[in-house]
């Protein structure tokens, strides 16, 4: 079943200024043809587009109404940027802000580099049981975001969970995980570290395997040691995937919600608070739309001129 | 080849489904809030949580023989998972709720005030004759801007103050001496050195943002958050002086940190808490959680947030409405006032799930002034239902307890974490309150 045959198109779907003349394009006068090459593609992406207009651009647009407005319910009056300008002034919109841009400085080039090492380590073919490290090491981000954090509260319980328990093993003092400000950051970064990893790690190791052998020797011919041939072949060569790690990285830190929630509720004293989770208490605990709005815009600007940066800066020279 | 598609026919599905999707979103956009009903027979669906949800159950088959033509399906949402589906459903103008909806008091105001036109008028339906018939300071709960009740009260926890006797016993500290927290604090090293036991137990970080007995000292002396105006009062003096209480007890290493799940429960199990500030609910909780320490616990009333100040408050209470939106109004309004006010049934539930009721008739029953065997023959529950009779205020949780509860964790953190003076945090944390609500501070 192929598509309609080049010698009838076109037909009067065609966009007007293409072809040859209405008068003369129609085959069979009378029924227009809504099945043409031209409008095929259309019909087929229509089921997404459809679907993302009614779940996505409409609430996306929506909402940036609801930032401009306040009010209760569907008693809503226009505001124009009294919930932006709110928002500069709310010590907790920059604690919370401070607190992500910590996490997220602090926790991306971890975890990256981290799972650079661990790609490196599974693509060498002097490892045994391969499939089996790869399995193990992807395991942790199919885990629910939820469960993990459940899980991990367990863990860094203070009195009865693992890890203080492990610790105390080697004489370390017991550590209160999620009731000190700065050791409920660290949990934090543990968790999502723990979660994505693997992810970011299988990701490296396909662009690995990308790399041309020939590469290597030809500057192993050259007498490069193996640092040399990391930094001038491996990093090089890994670069479209590193970008695509970085920004989906910050994007997904820029959004930290499901660990800290379970974890410490952004506590204490909101040493964990994240914009999302301020976003959330804003919309969903205080009943505050308006305003939850103008911080999901805020957080979408910040992500973009971010990830626009990252671009610029990490992307191929032309 | 007969059975293949013809492009035309693939077209004509694709854009037959396309014009489907269509409508169906116009059909969700369009028709609007209150778009509900009076009707009178049917199936109504009721969303509770645990043990609520249970005792609800209790009086679904006695309702159902009374009520020929009403089925009543009770649904176990969970708690707080039932407050997300209640405001997302309030929200989108009442789509997807229940018919009767199970509500706390620190959600009740906050719905009344942000979705006006939520909750059913039950005025309307005859809820204005029980307006004498619940304990005192609740029905003013209940009542929205529109003068009207929209919601009857269906479980009133005053506190207690739970104790080990034995405890108390083998530290020589007589529990008639204990009035003022002032009491408890000088008693509080005498037991510890005696058992090895603190005091009690409080979440120091915040991670859940159980600010229970903060709110108990502020409400024993007749404060709260809010002034019956609505006007923030985080920062008076009675807050202050709750505020205070806590720090002297954190200072004096009388406070064991419960953060992270199952603290609490490990801690009493094992016998490290000497006391456990609690509403009445906890009295079948604390006898069916922890049986092997059975006949060692006692109740007595709160002791005073300032020496010689008031002992007794209303923890919290719960309330059953109606959705506006629910198309069985009239049923659903059958359930609740069948459920509630008649001192039969709201006891059955009482005994089916231990929701301590807040109807004033249900306490003439004779399990009330009961001797009860896990506290000692001690009559336990006499003590709550004397302590409803003293005279409590109800508490003005108003629209934005939410945002007045997260700010005080974070003071109370504050205070106990980085040793932050009490008067200084709330302070800081009334003028955000204030800023963030729009609402004055009281003078």
């Amino acid at each position: 079943m192929s598509l309609a045959p080049p010698e009838r198109a076109p037909a009067t779907a065609t966009p007007a200024g293409r072809g040859t003349p209405t008068h003369t394009g129609r085959t069979r006068p009378g029924r227009r043809r809504l099945l043409t090459r031209d409008s095929v593609p259309y019909l087929l992406i229509m089921p997404a587009v459809l679907g993302f207009a009614i779940f996505k651009a409409y609430p996306i647009a929506d909402s940036l109404w609801i930032s401009l407005t306040t009010g209760n319910g569907d008693d809503r009056h226009f505001t124009g940027l009294a919930n932006y300008q709110r928002l500069l002034d709310d010590p907790l919109f920059w604690t919370a802000l401070k607190n992500t841009a910590l996490i997220l400085v602090v926790q991306v080039p971890l975890m990256l580099g981290l799972a650079l090492l661990v790609a490196l380590g599974l693509n060498s073919t002097k490892v045994w049981l391969r499939p089996l490290w790869r399995l193990g090491v992807f395991v942790p981000s199919l885990t629910g975001l939820v469960a993990a954090g459940v899980m991990f509260s367990v863990i860094l319980n203070r009195d009865a969970g693992l890890l203080n328990w492990v610790l105390s093993a080697f004489g370390i003092d017991r550590v209160n995980w999620l009731g000190s400000p700065f050791w409920a950051r660290v949990g934090v970064v543990l968790v999502i570290t723990w979660h994505y990893t693997g992810y970011n790690a299988v990701m490296y190791l396909a662009g690995l395997q990308g790399i041309p052998n020939e590469l290597y020797e030809a500057a192993m011919v050259d007498g490069a040691g193996p640092i040399r041939r990391f930094a001038a072949i491996t990093l090089p060569q890994l670069r479209p995937i590193l970008l695509l790690t970085v920004v989906l990285s910050t994007i997904g830190t820029l959004q930290l919600f499901d660990e800290p929630y379970v974890l410490t509720g952004g506590g204490p004293d909101n040493a964990t608070m994240t914009v999302t989770m301020y976003l959330y208490n804003n919309g969903f605990k205080y009943f505050d739309f308006g305003y939850a709005s103008a911080l999901a815009y805020a957080l979408a600007l910040i992500v973009s001129v971010l990830g626009i940066l990252q671009v610029r800066l990490m992307g191929e020279r032309r | 080849m007969p059975h293949r598609l013809s492009r035309r026919q693939l077209l004509q599905l694709v854009t037959a489904s396309a014009a489907g999707l269509g409508l169906a979103a116009c059909g969700s956009n369009g028709s609007g809030s209150g778009a509900g009903g009076d009707g009178d027979s049917g199936q109504i669906t009721v969303w509770s949580w645990t043990t609520a949800a249970k005792a609800l159950r209790a009086v679904v088959p006695s309702f159902e023989r009374d009520n020929p033509g009403i089925k009543v399906d009770i649904q176990d949402v969970g708690e707080p998972a039932i407050w997300d589906k209640i405001t997302v459903g309030l929200a989108s103008g009442g789509k997807g709720l229940a018919d009767v909806l199970h509500i706390g008091v620190d959600y009740l105001p906050g719905y009344l005030e942000k979705f006006p036109d939520g909750l059913a008028d039950l005025s309307k339906l005859g809820a204005d004759q029980y307006k004498g018939a619940f304990a005192q300071g609740l029905w003013p709960t209940v009542i929205g801007e529109d003068k009207a009740a929209h919601a009857l009260p269906w479980e009133v926890n005053p506190l207690g103050l739970f104790y080990r006797q034995d405890y108390f016993e083998k530290a020589g500290v007589d529990p008639a001496d204990i009035s003022s927290w002032d009491d408890l604090i000088a008693a509080g090293p005498k037991i510890l050195s005696a058992t090895g036991a603190q005091l009690l137990g409080l979440d120091k970080p915040g991670t859940t943002q159980d600010m229970d007995f903060f709110q108990n000292l502020m409400q024993l002396q007749g404060a709260f958050y809010f002034d019956h105006d609505g006007k923030v009062t985080l920062a008076s003096p009675a807050a202050v002086q709750a505020l205070t209480v806590i720090k002297r007890l954190n200072d004096g290493g009388l406070l064991a940190d419960i953060a992270g799940q199952g603290t609490w429960k490990r801690l009493v199990s094992q016998g490290k808490l000497a006391t456990s500030p609690d509403p009445a609910w906890a009295v079948e909780y604390l006898a069916t959680k922890f049986p092997d320490q059975s006949g060692k616990w006692r109740v007595m009333q709160p002791p005073a947030a300032v020496p010689g100040g008031g002992r007794s408050a209303i923890v919290n209470s719960t309330y059953l409405a109606v959705s506006a939106s629910s198309k069985r109004r009239r049923a659903a309004w059958r359930f609740i006032e069948y459920a509630l006010t008649k001192p039969a049934e709201i006891n059955r539930m009482f005994t089916s799930g231990g929701v301590f009721p807040a109807l004033s008739a249900a306490y003439t029953d004779p399990k009330f002034s009961a001797p009860h065997p896990f506290y000692g023959d001690q009559k336990v529950l006499k003590s709550f239902v004397d302590s409803l009779g003293s005279g409590s205020d109800a508490t003005n949780f108003t629209g934005d307890y939410t945002r007045a509860l997260k700010l005080a964790s974070d003071a109370q953190s504050q205070v106990l974490l980085k040793g932050a003076d009490p008067a200084g945090a709330l302070k800081d944390a009334a003028k955000q309150l204030a800023q963030q609500t729009g609402r004055q501070q009281a003078a």
